[in-house]
């Protein structure tokens, strides 16, 4: 069998065979990767290990099952303060605010680590700082911010505050990487100044980049929101743990029920929105 | 009037970009001006602005000499001339009369600048130079939405709105299809005709050049080969710009 | 039934239908229509919302500034990491490694399981290959809902039916990786070209082999690109499981906080830190050769 598998040292076209034979030889490539990651999976299924369900599993199974389905409607549309409503508005209330105060906060750490500003040590040592903030996970943020501001929705807005600067510098800094500089040339020739410049030729190009960013994370936000009452720093997520502990499956339904409405509605007006600052 | 005396430019890295230049272009003149890339096309049109600082020789426009000029009172003499980009360099996100309001910022003070505040006078005065070039309707209409020669024409409208008496085009027809090109080129035409702009135009479209222009500079490597009205262009002269390479266009 | 007026014309938006333009006429005569600014109705809207919210959360900045040296006093603890965490002290150690590799199993095994069940649902909601339009809309909504539910959450519900421990936390973590893959995938799906799939179907293979063959090339290095996108996102999300019992970290951050001892936290913060750091290092290096 002929092993040559240059072209050079052959005048005459290649077989059938040797092109066959000089087929690129990746399988040792895709061996590996499938090694790696039945290792990975072999090693992590060590500690997982399913221990049949709990005492009460089944009926807990069921208990929210049914509860989803036949949702406590008394509670659903009450409009007191332990109400569905309420409790979402309060919700949303500290998405609101806590993404707008994290967007005005990120200005500033966006542009100071944003190595086309500043000079690079500089923006790393923001960067740096920012993937800080961004580590240290929402509830332990709230579980901090509890001890300054103790146990109610202002603890959720400070939190969600925090929480949003690393994702939004992030993407606030690829806002101001793709700003079209060309403007600032015709801007130039027409004789404006420093000031002018930005005002006219930057401006109007990452305050819409800008907006879409803070409604984009808002609907991370609201998810995040319902999830923090769990540490007592307000909204929907404290009710729903307790009614949760103490089995009130048709109330978990309510709250459940109210919150994926929610959810839906705001994940449609966040596309919409974002849209249109895109389209116009 | 534009006069170059010997105006020569040597770049920081030690290439020519142009030699001894003399040149005088007179008021309402119609100018093309042709050579390959890189011969210094672009680097002439943008001395005269002075988006490049030439660095021998003395330029002159209007009685006032351009390199003299620093800080403020550069700023007010780049009012008098617009340039037009080939990229149009429009915030594509605002909308067609925004775009043409930048163009009177400079004259603003910095509140009205800070808050975006137009008096209506500008404002009329801006739709005013969008319907000079045939695109008042789409005056609210951001500029993403709109075709290459209309947003070439909305830059050509933001020129227009800060009066100028000359005009700069850098390839302004070069990301355009044939017939728009005509369209923008016919712009350009009757801008000058009819409120004595001058216009220098560069240009790859010879054609396109011969047709509407009344002038022809032709440059190669940073020397002026050929200075004439149009209608004595011929091919030889042409071959001659060009390095005798053949030119890919129509011919005459 | 009455048939529909053609509709052609340039339909103005609801709010210039409301609120008409006004017309602005040229010294020349010329007209153009001048669409009412939107931008004062927004602002009244957003400040509304403003006040409302801040209303709802009892808004006080004050308290910030009052109380803002415990935030100072909790991060300076924090930042003083207990190293007898790292090697210092053997049961420590092994008590911050255990939960650590407990979380990193948790989200391995959760977006590998979850990824892979996502990639079939992704397919049949991918309205260019799944034609019966029943079937796409019902599995969409599901997965809506799937990823409207929070994973702590999900991690609470699965540790009430499974019983405290990482299993509860990889199902929570299954559930999550799968809406979120199966919604970036269906919705890259649905940009390939169908061109080769047409072109396998016309010499007979059957929906399933056209697909595998002609589509599949197309959606692995993205598909893969997400599965390891959701691993980055996955080994937060692992890391507070524990609050609810769920297993790994979120138990030695609970416990930790219920007893004020902010130095053995900032330990766990800072593993958390360095696993987050490298994984995610790791994954963009492996998407970017994806791309």
């Amino acid at each position: 069998m002929a092993k040559t598998k240059s072209l050079l040292t052959n005048d005459r076209p290649l077989t059938i065979e040797e092109a066959y034979n000089a087929r690129p030889q990746l399988w040792w490539l895709y061996t590996l990767i499938v090694l790696i990651v039945a290792a990975l999976l072999g090693w992590s299924g060590t500690s997982i290990t399913y221990k049949g369900l709990a005492t009460k599993g089944l009926t807990i199974a069921q208990g929210i099952g049914n509860g989803l389905l036949h949702p406590d409607t008394n509670l659903l549309f009450n409009l007191t303060n332990e109400g569905v409503p309420y409790q979402l508005l309060q919700t949303v209330a500290i998405a609101v605010l806590g993404t707008i105060i994290g967007g005005i906060l990120a200005i500033p750490f966006s542009f100071l680590a944003c190595d086309k500003i500043v000079p690079k040590p500089v923006a790393v040592v923001f960067r740096a700082i920012i993937l800080g903030i961004r580590t240290i996970p929402s509830l332990v943020w709230a579980l901090v911010w509890i001890r300054v501001t103790g146990p109610n929705a202002f603890c959720g807005v400070v939190t969600e505050s925090v929480c949003s600067i690393g994702m939004i510098c992030k993407m606030y800094i690829t806002a101001i990487e793709d700003i079209d500089t060309k403007i600032l040339e015709s801007l130039d020739a027409s004789g404006c100044n420093g000031f002018q410049k930005i005002r006219y030729g930057i401006l109007p190009q990452i305050i819409p980049n800008f907006i879409s960013t803070v409604i984009y994370r808002f609907d991370i936000n609201v998810k995040d929101a319902t999830t923090l009452g769990i540490v007592g720093a307000g909204g929907i997520g404290a009710a729903l743990i307790q009614c949760m502990n103490s089995s009130r499956w048709s109330m978990v339904g309510a709250y459940l029920c109210g919150m994926i409405v929610l959810m839906i509605l705001i994940e449609m007006f966040s596309t919409k929105v974002r849209a249109k600052l895109a389209r116009g | 009037m534009i006069e170059f005396k010997h105006v020569d430019k040597v770049y920081p890295n030690g290439v020519k970009g142009l030699k001894d230049i003399n040149l005088t272009i007179d008021q309402g003149e119609f100018v093309a001006i042709i050579g390959l890339s890189g011969a210094g096309k672009s680097t002439l049109i943008r001395t005269i602005n002075r988006m490049i600082d030439v660095t021998g020789g003395q330029l002159i426009v209007d009685g006032t000499d351009v390199m003299t000029l620093k800080g403020r009172a550069m700023r007010r003499y780049r009012r008098k001339i617009g340039m037009i980009f080939q990229s149009y360099n429009l915030v594509t996100r605002a909308t067609a009369i925004k775009n043409v309001l930048t163009s009177m910022v400079p004259d603003m003070n910095f509140f009205r600048v800070l808050l975006g505040l137009f008096t209506k006078e500008q404002k009329m005065h801006a739709l005013e130079a969008l319907d000079k070039v045939g695109i008042l309707d789409k005056a609210y209409t951001r500029c993403d939405q709109l075709s290459g020669g209309q947003q070439q024409r909305v830059s050509l409208a933001r020129t227009l709105n800060q009066s100028p008496t000359i005009i700069l085009a850098d390839e302004p027809v070069a990301a355009l299809d044939p017939i728009t090109a005509k369209q923008v080129m016919s712009d350009f035409k009757r801008i000058n005709e009819e409120m004595n702009i001058t216009v220098l135009i560069n240009i790859h479209h010879v054609d396109l050049a011969l047709t509407y222009c009344t002038r022809v500079i032709g440059i190669r490597a940073g020397e002026i080969v050929y200075d004439g009205p149009t209608t004595s262009v011929t091919q030889e002269i042409l071959d001659d710009i060009y390095n005798g390479a053949t030119i890919p266009t129509a011919e005459k | 039934m009455k048939k529909k007026t053609t509709e052609n014309a340039y339909k103005a938006p609801l709010f210039d239908r409301i609120i008409k333009p006004r017309t602005i006429t040229l010294p020349n005569g010329h007209t153009v229509q001048k669409p009412v600014s939107r931008t004062p109705f927004i602002a009244v809207i957003v400040l509304a919302v403003i006040y409302i919210s801040a209303k709802v959360t009892g808004f006080d900045f004050g308290i910030i500034i009052k109380r803002g040296n415990q935030l100072g006093y909790i991060l300076g603890r924090i930042f003083h990491p207990n190293w007898s965490y790292f090697g210092g002290d053997a049961a420590n150690t092994s008590k911050l490694f255990s939960a650590l590799f407990d979380t990193i199993k948790m989200s391995i095994m959760g977006s590998v399981i979850g990824a892979t069940l996502a990639l079939p649902i992704a397919v049949l909601s991918s309205t260019n290959i799944n034609k019966t339009g029943a079937v796409v809309w019902a599995l969409r909504i599901l997965l809506m809902i799937i990823r409207t539910l929070p994973t702590l959450i999900i991690a609470k519900f699965a540790a009430l039916i499974f019983g405290l421990g990482t299993f509860a936390g990889t199902i929570a973590i299954i559930v999550f990786t799968f809406g979120i893959v199966a919604k970036m995938m269906y919705e890259s799906i649905e940009t390939i070209d169908m061109g080769a799939f047409e072109a396998t179907e016309s010499f007979g293979a059957n929906k399933f082999q056209a697909f595998w063959s002609a589509c599949m090339p197309q959606i692995l290095p993205t598909y893969l690109s997400y599965c390891l996108y959701s691993l980055e996102m996955n080994i937060r999300a692992a890391a507070i499981l524990g609050y609810v019992g769920a297993g790994g970290l979120g138990i030695l951050i609970n416990e930790f906080i219920g007893w004020r001892d902010y130095e053995s936290l900032g330990a766990v913060l800072l593993a958390l830190f360095v696993v987050v750091f490298i994984i995610e290092n790791t994954s963009q290096y492996l998407r970017k050769k994806l791309s």
